[in-house]
């Protein structure tokens, strides 16, 4: 470069200060105190192969100067001032040239770029981590996404299948865990907030999540915002949200037919086998759709079974979905969905120990189950339907009102024993996208919604929820100050309110084109699920009774985050979390009564680093990709109760994964690795080991078809997530889709 | 070695990682395996099973109990599972326990019912089927000291009888009504 040899492709530079130059000056005497300090810096883009390329962005690195190429690839920078000059070339489908020019006053000099082709990876843009649009790398806290792509190309059934891959995500049973948030209590009170196209849809009495909600299919990728989330969403959003959002609605016709079929592999071991033929699953989805300039929609229907695994766990699964949207004008959206799904499946309950079943001898049989539990099953079924009209009303306000109702209906037979309950959600939403000047933006909003139950177990009640939010987003200079604020007003049985205030306040700021920093300090809640305040059974013998004065959850999320690129193949993204959880509610046993009620008991702290690489590619048509979390999760000290582990939190957990392209052609894994539970509730002196499952997986396709093979937990490797339930065994699964 | 052979070896190991064996069967064992905190032994039983019995459980209790308050201060608590049917012949049997020292090492047996708020008719759902007795053991009520310390302490071993069962009242009897 210049008088300095350089390695970068700018490769060669002419100084302009011949005589031409010299007679023009005479012309821009009156100029000259400005000419004396600054220069020209003009030049030519090409690529590898010397043809010239349009569009190439040009910059000098702390300035406004910027400018495009022309036909002939050609640029020109005035008044540069005189000095160092960082010229940054960029470009779509380039890799980015970065070079120091040193430029004398009045100087011109003439530059040779040359641009290396490079695969172009676009940044994902998200919508949940503020609830408006905006770049992953814009968010102040973590977000992982996965994309449609993901999901196909893992060849999953369900949502949390994949779900379950992402960095800092774990399922236990079927529970989702963000950082450690929720642990295990069968389902119940997840402080995970689960929304379907940003509507609420956990439910209304358990505070659960169903995963089976929406059918894949429609499904066009899920955003994972990590940490609290009460400031924009309220309740549950206590350790994170998972947005789940449905495929728009491709103009013209399009079907697809998708159909899978699989096979459990048997035990290991001889004396564990309990039946005599392999298990089986097998399903069929249809999708369809059509889209205009102004109406559009799609519908589909589906459903599977499965053998399952182990002894009584078969399942029926039914499942349909529709959408519709009407654009009247260019700035007015209203679309209507809903979805539904029915579910009968076996209860297998708790595996079988010594003498509650045939045990053979084993003090454990863990694909049988205690004959007790025999002839147990669960009808459930659930739907939402939601509608939500948007306008952009100018450049400086959008706006948008929804509503919406879930409903979930289960019973479960057991023997002698019937349990059953309806829940209702009802919710509503307006909400507005402020632009007041270029450098802010505002999010508003109000929320509210009425949670219904009527069941034997958690008897008759509601519980009303009332909130209003606002966030606002200012930058200066590169860095972005985000601040916000949401309060929630909940009320239970027509009672009196009582308020939860979840401020949050975040900052971005990146140090360099390729390094951005983020940090954030945020309050998360949950309140209390109308199950855990009403619960009136038995279990196992000991009284569960309600608790109707819960008070709510609360959590102080703190993360300091660091996202990079170290070329055009290496991205990571790194982040060191803190959450001091207070009031925490747990089953508490009552040894003076043998009781058990929902308390708020405890005092919680989780800690630790959420980091992923991306190396894509690692080589020609290989990419590779790892996450790691490491979590510090400790019960602290309360009552007679001295500082422990929290239960149900791995330490450990590490994905890697690898996938290899050859034209139509793909193969690549998972590798997923959970260390062993430090400590669990019940059973504590139950054998239990880490989780090391590798899934395995290819895809073909070829015209309209697509043909994937997947081969979940390839090593048949036996190990259970929660006390005496087998998590799933080797499965080997074909899916065939044919898309118009 | 190229960058994607490099590739292939590292997730080529990551997958070997998970070649380690998981769960394994685990026959019914005969002396308390290691690792294993708590106590273990075998139970004899002898007399006939009545027809309305749910289970029998076997608990430990750190003192011996001095009232009817102190019958719920045992350990584990809940109560570990119910020993395996039938119940005839001999068993082995293991009860973890956190390390301490224990004074009376009792079966329990309950009959098929649901208890009623604070164990009001704890009286007719459980007895007393049978209880550990060490040989220095000079005490009515029968008492054998068992101590836990880091490990498992076997041979903990004793009758249950369901032709001598005793109930509650047998040891504490009930306050008078008013």
């Amino acid at each position: 470069m210049r008088a300095v040899p350089s390695a970068l492709p700018l490769t060669f530079f002419h100084r302009w200060g011949g005589p031409a130059a010299r007679t023009g000056s005479l012309l821009l005497l009156l100029a000259r105190p400005l000419a004396a300090q600054t220069a020209v810096v003009s030049g030519a883009v090409t690529d590898s192969a010397g043809a010239p390329i349009e569009y190439a962005r040009v910059r000098a690195a702390g300035t406004n100067l910027r400018a495009l190429t022309d036909g002939a690839g050609r640029f020109r920078l005035a008044r540069v001032r005189a000095g160092q000059v960082v010229l940054h070339v960029d470009r779509v489908g380039y890799r980015r040239v970065v070079d120091t020019l040193a430029v004398a006053s009045g100087e011109s000099l003439f530059v040779n770029v040359t641009l290396a082709a490079a695969a172009f990876v676009a940044e994902p843009v998200v919508v949940t981590a503020a609830k408006r649009s905006q770049l992953v790398s814009q968010a102040i806290t973590s977000v992982a996404v996965v994309s449609d792509t993901d999901l196909a190309r893992r060849a999953v059934a369900t949502v949390d299948e994949a779900v379950d891959k992402a960095p800092g995500v774990q399922f236990l049973n079927g529970q989702v865990n963000i950082r450690g948030s929720s642990g295990y209590v069968q389902g119940l009170g997840s402080r995970v907030l689960l929304l379907v196209d940003g509507v609420p849809a956990n439910q209304g009495d358990r505070g659960g999540i169903n995963w089976d909600l929406v059918p894949l299919q429609d499904v066009q990728r899920v955003e994972i915002v990590k940490g609290a989330g009460s400031s924009l969403y309220g309740s549950s959003a206590f350790g994170g949200v998972v947005n789940v959002l449905t495929r728009d609605i491709e103009p013209g016709v399009h079907a697809s037919v998708r159909t899978r079929a699989g096979a459990f592999a048997n035990p290991p071991h001889e004396v564990w086998r309990f039946r005599d033929y392999t298990g089986a699953e097998e399903g069929v989805d249809v999708t369809g759709s059509y889209g205009a300039d102004a109406l559009g929609a799609s519908l589909t229907a589906g459903g599977w079974h499965s053998d399952g695994y182990r002894e009584q766990d078969r399942r029926n699964h039914w499942q349909s979905a529709g959408k519709a949207e009407w654009r009247p004008d260019r700035a007015t959206r209203v679309t209507a969905s809903g979805s539904w799904a029915s579910d009968q499946y076996e209860t297998p309950l708790i595996w079988c120990t010594r003498g509650t079943c045939n045990d053979r001898g084993q003090t454990y049989q863990p694909f049988r189950i205690d004959t007790n539990g025999r002839g147990a099953f669960t009808r459930s079924d659930k739907g939402i339907v939601a509608a939500t009209l948007e306008r952009t009303t100018s450049a400086r306000l959008a706006w948008q009102a929804r509503g919406s109702w879930l409903r979930t209906h289960f019973i479960d037979y057991e023997p002698g024993n019937n349990d059953a309950g309806v829940a209702n959600r009802l919710g509503a939403e307006l909400r507005g996208l402020l632009h007041p000047s270029n450098n802010s933006l505002a999010t508003v909003g109000a929320e509210g919604a009425r949670s219904g139950v009527t069941s034997d177990i958690f008897g008759d009640h509601s519980q009303t929820e009332f909130a209003a939010y606002g966030e606002s987003e200012q930058r200066l200079g590169g860095a972005r100050l985000t601040a916000g604020a949401r309060i929630d007003y909940i009320a239970v049985d027509g009672g009196g309110l009582s308020a939860v205030m979840s401020p949050r306040a975040g900052v971005v700021l990146p140090t360099g084109p390729d390094l951005v920093w983020r940090a954030s300090a945020g309050r998360g809640f949950r309140a209390p699920s109308l199950a855990e305040r009403f619960v009136s059974t038995v279990v196992q013998g000991l009284t569960v009774i309600p608790n109707p004065n819960l008070d709510p959850e609360t959590a102080w999320s703190f993360e300091l985050g660091n996202a990079a690129r170290f070329s055009s193949t290496v991205r990571w993204d790194a982040a060191l979390f803190w959450t001091e959880a207070y009031h925490l509610i747990e089953p508490r046993v009552e040894t003076a009564t043998s009781r058990i009620q929902f308390q708020n008991v405890t005092r919680a702290r989780l800690a630790g680093l959420d980091l992923s690489v991306t190396v894509a590619p690692l080589a020609p048509r290989l990419t590779t990709a790892l996450a790691y979390t490491f979590l510090y999760a400790r019960e602290l000290a309360h009552d007679s109760v001295p500082q422990r582990p929290l239960a149900f939190r791995p330490k450990h957990l590490l994905t890697l994964t690898a996938d290899y392209q050859w034209r139509t052609l793909g193969v690549g894994g998972d590798f997923r690795y959970a260390s062993r539970l430090e400590r669990v509730e019940l059973y504590e002196s139950d054998p239990r080991v880490a989780e090391k499952v590798l899934d395995l997986r290819a895809g073909l396709a070829h015209g309209p078809l697509f043909l994937t093979c997947r081969l979940a937990n390839a090593l048949n490797y036996i190990y259970n997530q929660v006390p005496r339930t087998l998590a799933a065994v080797r499965t080997l699964s074909v899916t065939l889709t044919w898309t118009h | 070695m190229t960058t994607s052979l490099r590739g292939a070896t590292a997730f080529a190991l990551a997958a070997a990682l998970g070649c380690n064996k998981g769960l394994e069967p685990t026959p019914v064992p005969t002396t308390c395996p290691q690792g294993f905190v708590g106590v273990c032994g075998t139970v004899t039983f002898q007399g006939t099973r009545p027809d309305s019995t749910e289970g029998v459980f076997i608990v430990a209790y750190p003192t011996f109990p001095q009232s009817r308050n102190d019958l719920l201060s045992f350990s584990p608590f809940p109560p570990p599972s119910s020993l395996p049917q039938p119940f005839t012949g001999s068993q082995f049997y293991m009860l973890p326990l956190p390390s301490g020292r224990y004074e009376w090492v009792v079966a329990v047996w309950k009959r098929v019912g649901t208890f009623a708020p604070n164990f009001s008719n704890a009286d007719s759902l459980l007895r007393e089927a049978g209880f550990y007795r060490d040989g220095a053991d000079t005490t009515s009520h029968g008492s054998g000291i068992v101590t836990v310390a880091d490990g498992g302490a076997n041979g903990i071993s004793f009758l249950i009888d369901f032709g001598n069962m005793h109930s509650i009242s047998y040891y504490f009897p009930a306050p008078p009504a008013h």
